[in-house]
């Protein structure tokens, strides 16, 4: 069974982020409203474009470029999750472990090669 | 005690989040809700003693999975309003995929309850190592016993990295424009990049 005291500074840190965030959105807004500032007007509250109103969406649609270079993102993360047990497990295989965690990473440079050859890496 | 009020956060986060999901208009907020529930089920697997599984949930799901989600939200280009036209069509299939699961579930948990279902008995080389955290068990399994299957999974690795290549890489013309040839760089000499001239008076250089 895992012993859950060594995550208590990680939750702790976790509840004083959560208590600082919320004190600066909800503050002001708060502090605002109590000292009587608070007057919104429809002015006020557009979008601020250097000074002329807004002419696009803010959303604009991604090259496929990015997919690819996502996927190929995942495929290392997933190579990288595997390391880590593999790296504290080590003195249980043995070099069998060892031996098959190389043959796995060379699976996965060839891989590599494959993008980095056929340019999938290369942006323009 | 600690844990009881951890477990009721990220219980009462997860649930709240995974609703947020299905319910924003837009779909890049459904993509950042989405976020949010990971990190609280992750929470949630750390409380649980699966610490592999809490950071495979931080690393690839959130780091990678919803990532790629929010590109694929931001390249299709949605038309929110059509996207929402089909809410009321669709419902009926929903909420029958939604009892299919839901049936699945109280099957699953019955037979559970009932004693039919025997989960992970502890025995044979599948017992966990005694003193040793489960990361540590799962690779002593996972690189020994389960060699092969690793080394599968790899090459299903490899397919899907060829395989998204292959699919969505196109060569473009320009491609080789501004390519380095380091290898050219060093051979080229100081000679055949300098030349020497003594042009007359009036007369340009040829070159």
């Amino acid at each position: 069974m895992v012993d859950l005291s060594q995550y208590l500074p990680i939750l702790i840190f976790l509840a004083i982020a959560l208590a600082m965030s919320a004190a600066f959105v909800f503050l002001p807004m708060g502090v605002s409203r109590l000292t009587g500032t608070h007057n919104p007007t429809a002015n006020k509250l557009t979008e601020y474009e250097c000074g002329f109103p807004a002419f696009e969406d803010s959303r604009s649609q991604f090259d496929v470029r990015f997919y690819l270079v996502a996927i190929l993102f995942i495929i290392f993360d997933l190579e990288a999750a595997f390391l880590f047990p593999w790296a504290v497990s080590l003195d249980l295989t043995g070099w069998a472990g060892w031996v098959t965690m190389m043959i796995f990473l060379f699976e996965l440079i060839i891989g590599f090669a494959y993008a980095w050859k056929t340019g999938a890496l290369e942006w323009e | 005690m600690i844990q009881a009020i951890a477990f009721y956060m990220f219980a009462v986060l997860l649930i709240a989040a995974g609703t947020l999901t299905i319910m924003s208009r837009n779909p890049v907020h459904s993509v950042l809700w989405l976020i949010v529930s990971f990190f609280n089920a992750a929470g949630l697997m750390v409380l649980v003693g699966a610490e592999f599984i809490a950071m495979l949930l931080v690393i690839v799901y959130v780091g990678a999975v919803a990532v790629l989600f929010l590109f694929v939200v931001m390249m299709l280009n949605i038309d929110f309003a059509e996207l929402r036209a089909g809410f009321m069509k669709n419902f009926p299939l929903g909420i029958a995929i939604a009892l299919v699961l839901l049936a699945e579930l109280i099957l699953g948990i019955g037979a559970y309850g009932a004693g039919v279902l025997e989960l992970g008995t502890p025995d044979g080389s599948a017992a966990p190592l005694l003193g040793r955290s489960n990361i540590e068990n799962i690779g002593a399994l996972l690189y020994s016993d389960y060699l092969f299957l690793f080394e599968a999974a790899g090459l299903i690795l490899l397919v899907a990295m060829v395989g998204a290549i292959v699919l969505t890489h196109r060569e473009r013309a320009t491609a080789h424009r501004g390519h380095q040839d380091i290898g050219k760089q060093n051979r080229r000499r100081p000679e055949d990049a300098t030349v020497n001239t003594r042009p007359e008076v009036g007369k340009g250089v040829q070159l």
